[in-house]
């Protein structure tokens, strides 16, 4: 067994030095036709899994998305629509869901993809074998916590009365619960293929998406092939799609300059350049992503528990500069909740840019001469030029900012021990299009991800007032004042929202980017060469 | 044959010794891997039932035991990050790393034989001098930045070769060139040293004498006993080539294990850090071994007793 | 060569036009070519290169140096107590060594840093900790031969404790050798330090070390290449100096580490 490894290294490293060009075939193109062609595309790095109860980074995401498919999903603006599910209804009580299946659904090898599937999947989620950190989003469905602790076999609120009929029934109310179901958690999957597979069916995953997996060569590349089994029968386009892996942004740019490449990211270096020429801004797309950039305030650490210093560290740094650094390529926070979310608060002032306001609230909290604190980041390129922009304002103030720059691992310990980590670099990005998603997690006294150490007794009330509120237009009136309170209070520093910018060839048509969601290729084609 | 079973033993010593410390440095790393692998947002009881399905909860002693146990039976666990079996993720980043490590290697080699035979007999010139001075300076300059250097020279402004990644034999050159130089300098020194303390030996001038070209009596005679300590050095000097090989590979984006260990270790991904080490320490020890063998086997003056 | 090194980390940060950690450039992003009142250029968040380059060379060195010490009282003690007492001593000493020896480094100090947390403090220790091998076993094998010499032999003989031979008779005699591999270390730790900036674990930021700003150029490194070009020459500078000092010490006869 051991020499069959080293001779399979050996000639892996002899194709590795040989040429391991394009070998696939792709099916002719009919002259005319928006049908046909294959998109290139590249990554810095391999995708971690293909499993969607599993993958929760950007790049599994990105894959599962086109693989798989879920009850309810999202349109272009980020609206619940149908998906595999036709229609559902809620029951009065709220805690009852019925969803009927579309007709004739099949998975991309043929096998019919049924009620069963999509209860299986969620069961699989919730089971702790699979080690999925998607499972807190079902543990509120009745026996749920049977089935984790053990006992009993199945979820007793996940049923499957017909091969078209799902009923889930939760413990209580959640007006939430159908933005949770079209998490990439709850993809339906051939759940005894995924039984089977164990572990391994993050490697040869089987879905119902537009796209099926073709060949994944580790650390080389990614190739997706059209879903001919797809329930939208014109689509997708695109015949295929190659995702070279391990390639660098800088180096992702000069194979798009060279034509090797159909989409790719634009590296700070060449983005001023790229943004005067017209001809090739208008190649560019961008939309302003679902996500919050923030300094976490830890409210429990003085001289931070004064929320008059707060406020201070919130009008002394200037965004507009942090913006800047980034290519312009952000929106000023004005406050917690993104723009282009449902619910966001377009009249939220937040804190322009103010030093001597700044000076006043820090002298007011007695700390005229300033004071040292430091701040913990995660080290990556961006994080580090925003914490020193960012030690460069406060140095107005007198306010000396250590840098900490540490491990992933040793800094998602680290913020979550009371009284450690005074300031912090973190963003928040939607798992799903509602405020709460920001609101609960982020500030409510007992959110999972309150690394503030943030408690308003008010909050909290209003909050949880909000939880239950079934209308979502009275409900966002009441996280917009909730929102009011969390600037007031300050327990983090607002920065921005970011841009996301990708420029495609000129042959791209209806490459779009999702607020959301990532890229969807499902209605991009290629003009023929 | 006594000799033989004795270094066997000690490396084995050894692969223990390297595999533990690894063990208790992770061990000791203020992180939770049950908290990686769950990533930022998960919730409490999915860390704890997480943390409960990788045995994270045990004392340290009788995790490692467990660890030494599967590694016996060939088992080195999977990636927390992947779900994939570590063997598997070596056998396919070895290879890029392989290549890379032994074109560096051969780089080095050609350089110092190239350098050293060179130079010996031209000792005290001013072509020594300027050599001399010139390899002092490679031997000073930092490998990311040279790999910098040659990116923008060769790569973006004279566009001769690719910026990165891995490829056809045209991503070999930068990188190989860049891990290699370094040690290739280093040998040339070393040959000639020795080869111009051999070049006094009696038994040269006596080649010489029964009219041996200069050449051939520098390419035949002297290499061969100049070159039993550059085996030495060679051998010793691939565990510094390791240490090249992870930052060659983070600057030319060299998809191999250089880069996989130490993500691995920012990402606190256990078994994938403790494959990586096995696997590295293996090759050193290894090499110093067969180093130690050839040795014997070139000088027949120290006997395998 | 070496004077010069010292006047610049002594003198650099008095002398250096700009604050190194303040923006002085009128604009973020857009790294402005060396070009007067910048003579060095300026980086992306606008600071002045030819002030941080001189600020840097203090902390490079004294990184450097520092870490060196550790590097040397570590290598040496386990050197000369394995050298000098041999046997058991000696087998435990050097096999440790082998161990240490059969760790990628580089992957050791990542690691070590991690559960150090990163400080300058964190960067001697860990320097020390990944770089003594080599010293113990030149250290060593000298200590080996000394301890052969006659007047080691004597003292020996004459009831003096080891304590007192160590002191007076094996340190004095390998001391030549130590000014040697401390330079030669010196040149070894500057650039450990600058591989590990260059990986984002060096000393923290704003802190101009050369590593880091390497670090931070490579994203520009075809825009602006003076980013990257500036600090790397220092680099090559300093440890140059002391790899001519260590040659220059060993008579111009071998070359450095062989």
């Amino acid at each position: 067994m051991r020499s069959l490894r080293l001779a399979a290294a050996l000639a892996a490293a002899v194709a590795l030095a040989g040429c391991t060009r394009d070998t696939l075939d792709w099916p002719k193109r009919a002259p005319g036709e928006r049908r046909g062609g294959v998109l290139r595309l590249s990554a810095p790095d391999d995708v971690p899994t293909l499993d969607p109860a599993l993958g929760y980074d950007t790049r599994s995401w990105f894959f599962e998305e086109h693989l798989f498919e879920t009850l309810v999903a999202y349109d272009d603006q980020a609206a619940l629509v149908p998906g595999l599910a036709e229609r559902w209804e809620v029951a009065p009580d709220g805690r009852r869901y019925r969803f009927a299946l579309r007709n004739g659904l099949v998975f991309s090898d043929g096998t019919p993809l049924t009620a069963a599937d999509a209860v299986g999947s969620i069961e699989r989620v919730l089971d702790p074998k699979t080690r999925s950190q998607g499972a807190e989003y079902f543990r509120d469905v009745v026996g749920a916590t049977a089935y984790v602790e053990g006992g009993a076999p199945h979820v007793a609120g996940l049923r499957a009365p017909d091969a078209r009929t799902v009923e889930i029934e939760l413990q209580s109310p959640d007006p939430l619960f159908l933005h949770k179901l079209a998490l990439m958690f709850a993809a339906v999957v051939p759940v005894e293929r995924a039984r089977a597979l164990g572990d391994d069916f993050t490697t040869q995953p089987l879905g119902s998406g537009p796209f099926v997996l073709r060949e994944w060569r580790r650390g080389e590349r990614i190739v997706l092939a059209r879903n001919p089994r797809y329930r939208i029968a014109d689509r997708p386009y695109l015949d295929g799609v190659v995702q070279q892996v391990g390639v660098n942004p800088e180096l992702s740019w000069l194979m798009f300059e060279s034509g090797e490449l159909d989409v790719s990211g634009i590296p700070p270096a060449d983005f001023p350049s790229v943004m005067r020429d017209p001809a090739r801004a208008a190649l560019t797309v961008h939309a302003t992503a679902l996500d919050t950039m923030f300094v976490g305030l830890n409210c429990e650490m003085p001289p931070l528990d004064d929320r008059r210093v707060r406020q201070a560290i919130n009008y002394a740094v200037d965004k507009a500069g942090v913006i800047a650094l980034l290519n312009g390529r952000g929106v000023e926070a004005h406050g917690i909740v993104p723009p282009n979310m449902p619910g966001y608060h377009v009249d939220l002032a937040g804190y322009p840019h103010d030093t001597e306001k700044a000076r006043a609230l820090l002298a007011a909290a007695g700390h005229a001469d300033g004071f040292t604190t430091e701040i913990w980041t995660q080290g990556t390129d961006t994080d580090l030029k925003i914490a020193q922009k960012i030690q460069q304002d406060l140095a107005k103030l007198g306010v000396g900012l250590e840098i900490k720059s540490v491990a992933w691992s040793s800094f998602l310990e680290a913020i979550r021990q009371p009284k450690t980590v005074p300031v912090f670099d973190l963003g928040w990005s939607a798992d799903f299009p509602d405020p709460s998603n920001f609101l609960d997690v982020l500030f409510h006294s007992g959110g999972a991800n309150n690394h503030s150490f943030y408690a308003n007794a008010e909050l909290d009330r209003l909050l949880e007032r909000a939880r239950t509120m079934r209308d979502e237009r009275a409900r966002f009136v009441v996280d917009a004042e909730a929102e009011r309170i969390i600037v007031d209070d300050a327990p983090i520093l607002f920065l921005y929202h970011p841009i996301t910018y990708v420029m495609h060839d000129r042959r791209v048509h209806d490459y779009t980017i999702h607020p959301l969601l990532p890229s969807r290729l499902t209605d991009v084609w290629l003009e023929p060469e | 044959m006594r000799y033989l079973i004795g270094r066997l033993l000690w490396s084995l010593v050894i692969l223990l010794g390297t595999t533990w410390i690894t063990f208790a440095i992770v061990f000791l790393v203020p992180g939770d891997p049950a908290r990686v692998v769950a990533g930022p947002r998960a919730d409490a009881a999915t860390i704890a039932s997480i943390r409960r399905e990788l045995a994270l909860d045990l004392p340290m002693r009788v995790q490692y035991a467990r660890y030494l146990e599967r590694v016996l039976h060939g088992d080195l666990g999977r990636s927390y990050a992947t779900r994939q079996p570590v063997t598997e993720i070596l056998v396919r980043r070895l290879p890029a790393t392989a290549l890379l490590a032994s074109a560096g290697l051969l780089v080095a080699i050609v350089i110092g034989l190239a350098g050293g035979l060179v130079t010996a007999p031209l000792a005290g010139t001013w072509v020594d001098r300027t050599a001399l001075v010139a390899s002092l300076v490679v031997l000073s300059a930092p490998v990311f930045w040279l790999g910098l250097l040659a990116l923008y020279y060769f790569g973006y402004r004279w566009r001769l070769l690719p910026l990165g990644g891995a490829g056809d034999v045209r991503h070999l050159i930068l990188p190989a060139l860049v891990l290699g130089i370094g040690s290739g300098v280093y040998y040339a020194r070393l040959l000639h040293t020795n080869l111009v303390a051999v070049l006094g030996e009696d038994y040269i001038r006596a080649a010489r004498a029964r009219g041996n070209s200069r050449l051939r009596t520098v390419a035949v005679h002297a290499l061969r006993n100049a070159s039993l300590p550059l085996l030495t050095v060679v051998g010793l000097d691939f565990a510094s080539l390791l240490n090249g090989v992870v930052l060659t590979e983070t600057v030319f984006h060299w998809p191999g294990l250089g880069r996989l260990a130490f993500d691995a270790v920012l990402n606190l991904d256990v078994p994938v850090i403790m494959g990586t080490v096995l696997l590295s320490a293996i090759l050193v020890v290894a090499t110093n071994l067969v180093v130690d063998v050839l040795y014997r086997v070139v000088d027949p003056r120290i006997r395998l007793g | 060569m070496g004077a010069l090194l010292v006047l610049i980390a002594i003198v650099g940060p008095s002398v250096a036009p700009y604050d190194p950690a303040a923006a002085v450039a009128p604009q973020l992003a857009e790294p402005m070519p060396p070009a007067a009142p910048f003579y060095l250029g300026t980086d992306d968040l606008g600071r002045d290169v030819l002030s941080r380059l001189l600020c840097g060379a203090r902390i490079s060195l004294l990184v450097g140096a520092v870490a060196m010490v550790v590097t040397m009282v570590i290598g040496t003690a386990i050197g000369i107590a394995a050298g000098y007492f041999g046997g058991v001593v000696d087998v435990v000493l050097m096999r440790a060594t082998d161990v240490m020896l059969a760790f990628p480094g580089l992957l050791l100090a990542v690691a070590l840093v991690a559960v150090l947390r990163p400080s300058v403090w964190t960067i001697f220790v860990v320097i020390g900790l990944v770089s003594w091998t080599g010293v113990a076993r030149v250290i060593r094998s000298e200590v080996l031969s000394l301890r052969e010499r006659d007047f080691v032999l004597a003292a020996r003989a004459l009831g003096a404790r080891d304590r007192r031979t160590l002191w007076r008779h094996v340190l004095p005699n390998v001391v030549p050798t130590i000014v040697v591999i401390a330079a030669l270390s010196t040149s070894g730790t500057i650039l450990l330090d600058a591989g590990l900036s260059f990986l984002g674990i060096g000393v923290p930021p704003p802190t101009p070390t050369w590593g880091r700003m390497i670090q931070e150029a490579t994203s520009y490194y075809r825009a602006a290449p003076w980013l990257m070009l500036f600090p790397g020459a220092a680099l090559l500078y300093a440890v140059l100096t002391f790899n001519f000092i260590a040659y220059g010490l060993l008579g111009g006869t071998r070359a450095p580490g062989a």
